[in-house]
């Protein structure tokens, strides 16, 4: 289990250090107040009431919503021994977003029912996913920030696809998913307020019990603790007030991971002084923060939501305390029994290149017209081609590089649940997209290609040179990936918030589609498929050896470091193209290799060759399905993909749960 | 669209004496059966509005929602989102040109392999939309051998504006902000550079919003700023989102702003933010309306 070490910081006292915030917070605030804008010709006492009623719940609810965000982390990180555990990186937003995106598009009488309430269920339903995902391996922290994480990113671009197809309303989601606290009445600083209340209550009966968990499980079941059920009992209170400050006031990133590493930083070491010091760190954390925003804001709004302002933080906050967190090596990871072992893979492999073949001639011929199902023969396919070629070679091309890119991920950090997204390529692809379209609004396609294109190879260079930094163990590069997933979150938020005509086309890059690629493209695309997945056959040792763990794999004769950073490159570069053309369809790079390992192809080369083929199956076709589901109207691939493949990929991880 | 099949045999003939006298000029001059399709929303009505029917359109089924005029015909094929045109309905259709703007600046090349393209941008930065919608209207009128009609639509519409602007004559240079809801704490506001902007000042009617946008709404603001513009008229656009009518209902700060006070404000039906001039006679009719019924007539209520 990781544990935080950090050492005691000389001449800093918790005391003084509260202080400096608390006069930080009040000094900022005191000028928020003198620069209230004078009110022209108002008859009665307006300016009062904008005090009451918006200024004063606005200071209220930040520090409010910041205790609470950092009580909520801090028993997350206590509870699952996790000191990376918080609010956003197990999926709490992300779920309630999802939430209400889809409550927007299928049953708004919901919204105006109750908007938190069905933003606290899909909160809820987050969290739970992602516990059953990770408890097979025992909550273990990055396994349980990978899940958090890649959840998050499903339910993105699931969101993604669903605003594409309703077209509207999208307005408050954005203000929503970019968190703001502007206030017209008290509702939401009472509403937190109660839940912070009743949350410190059971935090302070439960203190006993939350200090016996920082021993392991045994250690504490023989000091007579039901420990499941405390857990549990702890994850349910820090999540109620987690979802609840979500469903306020929309999506604040990260004060539930900064508030309890600050406390620590600032010398609180005891659990229960860290319990008592992370609410309020976290309350003048976000405080300090809305000030700043307010203070920033010019008359024609915000410069960047509070939100967002503070998930920036997350970023650089969660590298910081990469060097800190001393992880033991990975359990080993424990593939599912395969069904049966292949005396010859190469026969296995080439079934699924037929398979993946007739796919794509089905998905070229079959289809509808404007009067319905037919196939396409003679002229009408000659004509129809020069549309559906381009789609159906990218779509195997880049099903075929995700899934390979997901297989070499799961071999190289020995977790099942890292994706090809984890390396933060496919997230800075998307700000190069969105710094584009920002600053040329009339941007052709090719201008597009290169900004996403750099905004990828600028990602995965950092997340090279921090892995680099921190001694690129398999753990610190997922985790750098992440810190820098989230920070590309949370600039990709602000983007949305602001509106503007260039949210469209992001919206469906993000979604992901295939339907741009042309001809010359796909080609290139297929080209790039071929130079990247050919090399993996020379790499099938270090394949089989990585995962045993670096000590034995270096034993046997491997260079580990120069095996891993090859072998991430590899990975990177397949997920950078893939992304570049079709947009992060990070689903399928977890299918693929679930799938071949179930198929008992889970051996070396074969199985990055066996994932890459069943990846280019399954985009095939959900690329195909979201073209013909709702004729003409199209689907976004993402969208299909996610639907076809996230269910059948929790109930292959759930069943691992048991049998493995 | 009864009066459709006579302008088609007129577009028809006029079409032809344009082939007859333009032998050798570019290929849209003299298409003698124009079979025209559109991607975007703004050249649709202006299409529709100048009585051309195209033979395709995308996302039918939200315009009839978002833009609501003018009506559109059964027989104009939907071709998908926007944003993911179905390329493969489209082909089928036919057509024989395509009109397309710089939202679709990306699928150009493969739009060209159904069809010539012609690209008619009104919402630019920099560019007051109006008047680039009435030069869209003129440009499709020259490609489809139409310019009497464009030239009919551009009057019609300025005749519309400028009767509505003396029905508004009293109210001459009152404040309107124009604006959105997006939920009960936020709303974002139509500045000068957009289409309602323009149409406001062609009305007579001053923008209360002095800061920049971009040929569309601000950034979402907190309903405090509000506050600042107590003189306004507010005018709000439909979608009222459900919350958001339900919350502010029984807000002290909403029900405590002057304008709301004095029922300065009106919920208008929806309009197209992105529109083209059938949009700018749509808002100016339904906002003249609206003043001259001197605010909310249903108590206050969002709904």
């Amino acid at each position: 289990m990781a544990e935080l070490a950090l050492p005691r910081p000389t001449g800093m006292r918790p005391l003084p250090f509260g202080l400096a915030l608390s006069a930080l917070g009040l000094g900022l605030f005191a000028l928020v107040l003198m620069r209230r804008p004078d009110l022209p010709g108002a008859a009665f006492d307006l300016d009062e009431l904008l005090l009451w009623h918006s200024l004063l719940p606005r200071a209220a609810t930040a520090l409010l919503a910041g205790a609470a965000l950092g009580l909520s982390g801090a028993l997350l990180q206590r509870v699952l021994r996790n000191p990376i555990a918080d609010p956003s990186t197990l999926g709490i937003a992300a779920g309630a977003q999802l939430a209400l995106t889809l409550a927007l598009a299928f049953a708004p009488a919901l919204l105006a029912l109750s908007r938190e309430g069905t933003a606290f269920a899909g909160g809820v339903a987050a969290v739970a996913l992602v516990l059953a995902l990770s408890a097979r391996r025992g909550f273990e922290p990055v396994t349980l920030v990978v899940a958090g994480m890649t959840l998050s990113l499903m339910a993105g671009a699931l969101s993604a696809a669903l605003i594409l197809v309703r077209g509207d309303y999208v307005f408050a989601l954005f203000i929503w998913g970019a968190g703001s606290l502007h206030q017209q009445n008290w509702e939401p600083a009472q509403l937190i307020g109660t839940r912070l209340a009743l949350a410190a209550g059971a935090t302070f009966l439960l203190r006993r019990p939350l200090g016996l968990m920082a021993l392991d499980d045994a250690g504490a079941r023989s000091l007579g603790m039901a420990v499941q059920g405390m857990r549990l009992a702890v994850i349910a209170v820090a999540v109620a007030l987690a979802a609840s400050v979500v469903s306020e006031v929309g999506v604040i990133g990260f004060v539930g991971l900064a508030a309890p590493a600050l406390a620590r930083v600032a010398g609180a070491r005891r659990p229960d002084a860290v319990l008592l010091a992370a609410p309020l760190i976290g309350a003048l954390l976000l405080w300090i923060t809305d000030s700043l925003v307010q203070l920033t804001a010019g008359n024609g709004g915000d410069l960047i939501p509070t939100g967002a302002a503070v998930g920036l933080l997350g970023g650089p906050l969660l590298l910081w305390l990469l060097p800190r967190l001393r992880a033991a090596a990975p359990p080993l990871s424990v593939p599912a029994t395969p069904r049966r072992r292949w005396r010859r893979p190469g026969r296995a492999l080439a079934g699924l290149a037929v398979a993946a073949l007739l796919a794509g001639l089905f998905a070229l011929v079959a289809g509808r017209d404007l009067d319905g199902w037919a196939l396409a023969t003679g002229p009408l396919l000659t004509e129809l081609l020069a549309f559906r070629a381009p789609r159906v070679v990218a779509a195997a091309a880049a099903g075929g590089l995700l899934g390979a890119a997901g297989a070499i991920m799961q071999k190289l950090t020995g977790n099942p649940l890292a994706g090809p997204e984890v390396l933060g390529v496919s997230a800075g692809a998307g700000v190069g997209l969105a710094a584009a379209l920002l600053l040329a609004p009339d941007a052709g396609p090719g201008l597009l290609l290169a900004a996403s294109a750099g905004g990828a190879l600028g990602a995965l260079l950092l997340v090279l040179a921090i892995a680099a930094a921190t001694g690129f163990g398999a753990e610190k590069l997922l985790l750098a990936g992440i810190a820098l997933g989230c920070m590309a979150l949370a600039i990709l938020s602000a983007f949305f918030a602001a509106g503007g005509p260039g949210s469209f086309l992001l919206l469906a890059w993000m979604a992901g589609t295939t339907d741009r690629v042309d001809l010359m493209q796909a080609a290139i695309l297929a080209a790039c498929a071929l130079l990247l997945l050919l090399p993996v056959a020379l790499a099938g040792r270090w394949l089989s050896l990585l995962p045993l763990g670096a000590g034995v794999a270096g034993s046997l004769g491997l260079r580990v470091a120069a095996s891993q950073l090859l072998l991430t490159l590899l990975a990177a570069a397949m997920t950078g193209v893939a992304a570049f053309f079709v947009g992060p369809l990070s689903l399928v790079g977890l299918i693929g290799p679930h799938l071949a390992r179930q198929l008992g192809l889970n051996r070396g080369a074969v199985f990055v060759f066996a994932s890459a083929l069943i990846g280019a199956l399954v985009l095939l076709l959900a690329d195909w399905l979201a073209r013909m589901v709702a004729f003409p109207y199209q689907l976004p691939t993402g969208l299909l993909a996610a639907l076809v493949g996230g269910p059948y990929l929790i109930w292959l991880l759930q069943r691992g749960d048991r049998h493995g | 669209m009864s009066a459709a099949p006579h302008l088609n045999r007129r577009a028809l003939l006029a079409a032809g004496v344009a082939a007859l006298a333009l032998r050798g000029a570019p290929a849209r001059a003299q298409a003698p059966d124009l079979r025209l399709a559109t991607v975007d929303w703004a050249l649709l009505e202006t299409l529709l509005g100048m009585g051309i029917s195209p033979v395709a359109a995308a996302e039918l089924v939200l315009f009839r929602e978002v833009a609501v005029e003018p009506p559109v015909p059964a027989s104009v094929v939907d071709i998908g989102l926007r944003g993911a045109v179905n390329f493969e309905a489209l082909r089928l259709t036919r057509p024989s040109l395509i009109l397309s703007s710089n939202f679709y600046g990306w699928m150009e090349p493969k739009l060209r392999l159904i069809a010539p393209v012609e690209t008619l941008s009104i919402y630019r930065t920099g560019r007051p939309p109006y008047g680039e919608a009435e030069a869209a209207a003129m440009a499709i009128g020259a490609l489809t051998g139409r310019e009497d009609a464009a030239r009919a639509l551009i009057d019609a519409v300025a005749g519309q504006i400028d009767a509505c602007r003396q029905r508004l004559a009293a109210q001459a240079g009152r404040p309107l902000l124009v604006l959105n809801l997006g939920d009960s704490r936020h709303f974002r506001v139509f500045g000068a550079d957009s289409l309602f902007g323009e149409v406001i000042a062609r009305l007579g009617l001053a923008n209360a919003w002095g800061e920049r946008t971009f040929y569309a709404a601000s950034a979402p603001l907190g309903l405090e700023a509000l506050a600042r513009f107590p003189e306004a008229f507010l005018v709000i656009l439909r979608p009222v989102p459900p919350d958001a009518a339900r919350v502010l209902a029984t807000s002290a700060l909403w029900n405590a702003l002057p304008n709301i006070r004095a029922r300065r404000f009106a919920v208008l039906d929806s309009v197209d933010p992105f529109g083209g001039l059938p949009t700018a006679a749509r808002f100016a009719r339904l906002l003249t309306a609206a003043l001259l019924e001197g605010g909310s007539g249903n108590g206050g209520g969002l709904g």
